[in-house]
């Protein structure tokens, strides 16, 4: 081989290294790697994998009446999507249509700009529930998603079980906790609940039933202006209560995870579940059928107003450079329209829309959980507002401290003390 | 003698006793792994242990039809296919140079090289994330394969430049002077002789390279740009309340390996052995 | 030395020696090297997004050690993960080592076994944790129901929801994974010992545990800490494996959360979610670059030393 050959073949190899490191992503890039068709695509993504085939069938009806958008629903597992959302759409690959938590964890996509506001491209957003509006907005009121679901905590309970047993539905915390003995004394698995994993701790049980012991919705409010702080009584009552409950709990449950908890009360093996309305496909899936019922966090006493945490849960977002792109912003006018609410509640009942409108609410369990809000005072999680925007978040806080408790390695008082100090290290109004 | 006899059956009775034993821990898991994916959720309740009454591959069917589990496989074997391909070729030319040439930097260079042996690649994922935003190979498999490149070049140079120096330089020289080039040594000499050394070397980093999880869960967003191992993980969340589905998941992930692993064994633990012996 | 060529008018060899080092080092030193010393710079700086750009000094690194929630992630993951280590070295070397001699012995069935302990190890992690969770799970897990079976009801235990049990229960996995590999060495260390000296100790009627520990086990000793450096570097960069089984949170209450997991959370998640953003997230891998190469040259020095005295036997 001469030397010109050689030359021309070692050649050849250092262009290709050089052409992967410097235009190899232009060659693929990605997502898109297929010829773009005719048709625009658009892709919306979410961090529930579970609801592929729904929002398939959603997004086809949007498809049907405008043949030309193709839009394809790809969503991240919850673990990472947040994680995944900052580096994608920084890096402009990103999905056009974004879900987008409320609040603080949501807060950190537009408060980076990588959302467009959307004031000015979907004026009619004026007229959603200002509280809604709040969840994904500034304190100037720039808008940067439509405020579009929310979701409920309660109980569900498995009507089979209780009809065996000859139980009613309790209202107050006292039956609750009869109607508990006497299944346990029945021999019955009482609570489907686990507690290796801490957010169905947190967002479900304290904030979902801690909330008639706490105060609501207006503690709340006296906790982000540091006019109460967690250690006070009502906070530390609300983790006492929530203890209450451990002994209904399975046997092992500090090993039984968030899906387990699922299948076991899917599958009719447990008589209650404590959980979110966004189960209720879950469970329908599992094959729980006419036996699912549910019912609102008990109140202490007869007569007291319900504490509802009704979670402001989902908003739908346009990613950084999307404020041209016509396919996604007919998509995102779809969005806010009632039609699509409908078809969004249809699919996937126990998810609320806040889009003004009249709705068929036909799954009988999802009405129950609407109808709970008639006389209630609503809220949402405990701490998930300006109280989980830095490091050690009280998210984090409130599910590490209630792990430990219900684990036995800390009392009540001490939880409720671990998630203030937690919180007094940066947010300002307890910092003095 | 008699004695001695006892002994000696003695001691195969406990050889084969622990064999036996480590055998089923390693089978077990994945004889079940098997089975429960072709049992319905049913049955796997009732029956946790036994055989599935009847074959039943209805989890396969709707993993394949609720997935593009085909997309994942293609992408996970040329991401494998190119980054070994890449290691080797790159590898053998350095090590080349490194065994042969004298040169001022040689050796700072081969240590250069070397040093990756230990250092983990992920400790540097913060910047590679960037990098990989800035050179727009973010959220494609591009991605995957220059990392998976760059993480097995040390290992080839390595153990292709000690292959390379056992060849005796005679063989060079006696081409040399039949009048062949510098690179046609390599090309025409070396490289024959090194097939052994670079098919262990593919060998060796196949399994890391095909496994790897940790980059394709910080790099890759689109469903169209994930591989195998990503798209298990993705799959175990959305399946999750179907136990069949789950394992056939974790089914189609393995038996590809599993099965690609005995046809090659002979040479796979000859390949990794002489990994072993050289570092 | 011997075999280096120098040709005389090493000029006409420049460019060849360029074009064949270059692409190696330019993928190398590009996706490898500078990676790692650039994201010892991202250290120093804190802000949001993913090109954090306040200088900060040394203030992330005061901040990991000193300040709460950081020191105690810190500190909790590094005990962890010293534990997870221990866990797994011993395991890997004593059963490697102890399988390794039975494997090395003639016999039927030896090769297969050989090659079947290898198996596990070309599994991906993620595969193996979900596994081992869903075999452990205690609702309807296959090994509660073991235990049943065979009337052991007692240990029955929630394995992975116990901060005790958690830790070494994610330790065994990765060793029933990675067992493979150290026997492939130890084997292969066994197999390369001379017969000669196997053959005069057998002469010289030997035990069993005398020939292990006076001649197999001397001239094991680099391969000990081979094997050890790799357990060592593998373990502090452990991710997949606490992802599949107790998730990136290291449940139960961060029971299980090691180096790989605290490194990731604190990178890439949301701060809602136990993110810190990228600057700290590049301070905690320095500090794992750090310690890799401060405990693999801790290892190579004690092994050299070890490796010197055996031989002055």
């Amino acid at each position: 081989m001469s030397m010109r050959r050689m030359v021309r073949k070692a050649g050849v190899i250092l262009v290709a290294a050089t052409v992967l490191c410097a235009t190899g992503g232009t060659l693929f890039a990605g997502g898109s790697g297929e010829r773009r068709p005719a048709q625009e695509e658009i892709t919306f993504t979410s961090w529930r994998t579970e609801d592929i085939q729904r929002m398939q069938r959603i997004n086809r009806v949007f498809m049907e009446e405008n043949p030309d958008i193709r839009v394809i629903f790809s969503p991240v597992s919850d673990q990472e999507y947040d994680a995944q959302m900052q580096a994608a759409i920084g890096a402009g690959v990103g999905a056009e249509i974004v879900f987008v938590r409320s609040y603080d964890p949501g807060r950190v996509l537009y408060d980076s700009d990588l959302l467009e506001p959307l004031n000015q491209l979907l004026p009619q957003l004026e007229s959603f529930p200002p509280a809604a509006i709040d969840a994904w907005g500034t304190e100037e009121g720039t808008i940067y998603a439509i405020p579009f679901v929310g979701v409920t905590h309660g109980v569900y309970y498995n009507k089979g079980i209780f009809r065996k047993h000859n139980l009613s539905v309790p209202r107050t915390w006292d039956e609750f906790i009869q109607v508990s003995r006497t299944l346990k004394e029945q021999g019955e698995t009482v609570f489907a609940q686990g507690t290796q994993e801490g957010w169905p701790l947190y967002e479900v049980i304290y904030s979902g039933l801690g909330a008639n012991f706490y105060g609501g919705e207006a503690a709340r409010q006296k906790l982000l202006k540091g006019e109460m702080r967690l250690t006070d009584r009502p906070f530390v009552r609300a983790f006492e209560k929530a203890l209450e409950l451990e002994e209904f709990f399975p046997r092992d449950h500090s090993a039984i995870d968030y899906v387990s908890m699922q299948q076991m009360f899917g599958t009719g093996n447990a008589a209650m579940f404590i959980g979110g309305s966004w189960e209720i496909g879950i469970f329908e899936d599992l094959g729980l059928g006419d036996d699912l019922g549910w019912f609102p966090p008990p109140v202490e006493r007869v007569g007291d107003r319900l504490q509802y945490c009704f979670h402001v849960d989902a908003g739908i977002g346009l990613s950084r450079g999307n404020s041209g792109n016509a396919a996604a912003l007919s998509y995102l006018e779809w969005a806010s329209t009632p039609e699509f609410a409908q078809l969004f509640m249809n699919e996937l009942p126990g998810f609320f829309a806040y889009t003004p409108g009249n709705y068929d609410l036909n799954h009988p369990v999802a009405s129950k959980m609407i109808d709970a809000a008639q006389d209630a005072d609503l809220t949402v999680r405990t701490v998930w507002q300006h109280l989980s925007a830095q490091v050690p978040s009280g998210n984090e806080l409130m599910e590490e401290a209630l792990i430990l408790m219900y684990n036995k390695a800390i009392s009540p008082q001490e939880a409720a003390a671990k998630v203030q100090n937690g919180l007094n290290s940066w947010y300002p109004a307890f910092r003095n | 003698m008699n004695m001695e006899r006892l002994r000696k059956y003695r001691d195969r009775t406990m050889l084969w006793a622990c064999l036996g034993a480590y055998g089923f821990t390693i089978l077990y898991p994945l004889y079940l792994m098997v089975i429960t994916s072709l049992k319905s959720t049913r049955e796997i309740f009732t029956d946790p242990f036994g055989l599935p009454e009847r074959l039943n591959l209805q989890n396969y069917l709707t993993l394949f039809e609720t997935s593009r589990y085909d997309l994942y496989f293609i992408n996970s074997v040329t991401v494998t296919a190119v980054s070994l391909t890449l290691i080797v070729v790159l590898a053998a030319h350095a090590a080349y140079i490194l065994a042969r040439y004298a040169f001022r930097f040689r050796y700072a260079l081969y240590l250069l090289f070397v040093m990756g042996l230990i250092l983990p690649i992920r400790l540097g994922t913060i910047s590679l994330l960037q990098t990989m935003i800035r050179y727009g190979t973010y959220d494609s498999i591009v991605s995957l394969i220059l990392v998976n490149t760059a993480m097995g070049i040390p290992f080839g140079v390595f153990i292709l430049t000690d292959f390379i120096k056992m060849v005796p330089s005679e063989l060079d020289n006696a081409a040399r002077i039949d009048g062949c080039s510098e690179a046609g040594i390599f090309y025409h000499i070396i490289r024959p002789l090194l097939k052994p050394a670079l098919a262990a070397t593919a060998l060796v980093n196949l399994i890391p390279v095909w496994n790897d999880f940790w980059f394709p869960l910080i790099f890759i967003r689109s469903d169209a740009q994930r591989t195998v191992p990503l798209a298990t993980a993705l799959l175990f969340g959305q399946f999750q309340t179907n136990y069949g589905l789950v394992f056939a998941v974790l089914t189609c992930a393995s038996l590809p390996v599993i099965f690609s692993y005995l046809l090659l064994s002979r040479h796979f633990v000859k390949s990794l052995t002489l990994g072993a012996v050289k570092g | 030395m011997n075999h280096t060529t120098s040709i005389p008018g090493t000029r006409s060899v420049w460019p060849m020696i360029a074009l064949f080092t270059v692409p190696a080092f330019l993928i190398y030193g590009r996706f490898l090297l500078l990676p790692i010393i650039q994201s010892i710079g991202v250290s120093f700086y804190s802000g949001p997004g993913m090109n954090p750009s306040e200088f900060v000094g040394f203030d992330n690194y005061r901040n990991l050690f000193t300040r709460a929630p950081y020191n105690v992630r810190f500190w909790n993951a590094l005990r962890n993960n010293l534990i997870f280590f221990a866990i797994v070295m011993v395991i890997q070397n004593a059963f490697g080592f102890f399988m390794a001699v039975l494997l090395t012995r003639p016999g039927k069935g030896v090769h297969t076994m050989r090659i079947l302990s290898f198996l596990p190890t070309t599994l991906s992690v993620i595969v193996v944790g979900f596994l081992f969770n869903m075999i452990l799970n205690p609702t309807w897990g296959i090994f509660n129901e073991m235990l049943r079976i065979i009337g052991l009801e007692q240990f029955i235990h929630p394995w992975l929801g116990d901060p005790k049990t958690a830790l070494p229960i994610v330790s065994i996995a990765v060793s029933w994974q990675f067992l493979g590999e150290s026997i492939l060495f130890y084997t292969a260390g066994i197999d390369s010992i001379s017969p000669e000296i196997l053959e005069a100790g057998k002469i010289d009627g030997v035990s069993f545990f005398q020939e292990i520990w006076h001649l197999i086990l001397p001239s094991l000793v680099p391969i000990i800490g081979i094997v050890t450096i790799m357990i060592f570097v593998g373990d502090f960069t452990q991710f997949d494996i606490v992802y599949a089984m107790t998730t990136t949170r290291g449940n139960p209450a961060y029971g299980t959360d090691i180096f790989g997991s605290l490194f990731y959370r604190a990178a890439f998640q949301s701060p809602s979610r136990g993110g810190w953003g990228l600057g700290m997230g590049a301070t905690v891998s320095t500090i794992m670059s750090l310690m890799v190469f401060l405990g693999v040259s801790f290892w190579l020095f004690i092994f050299n030393r070890q490796k010197k005295r055996f031989f002055q036997d």
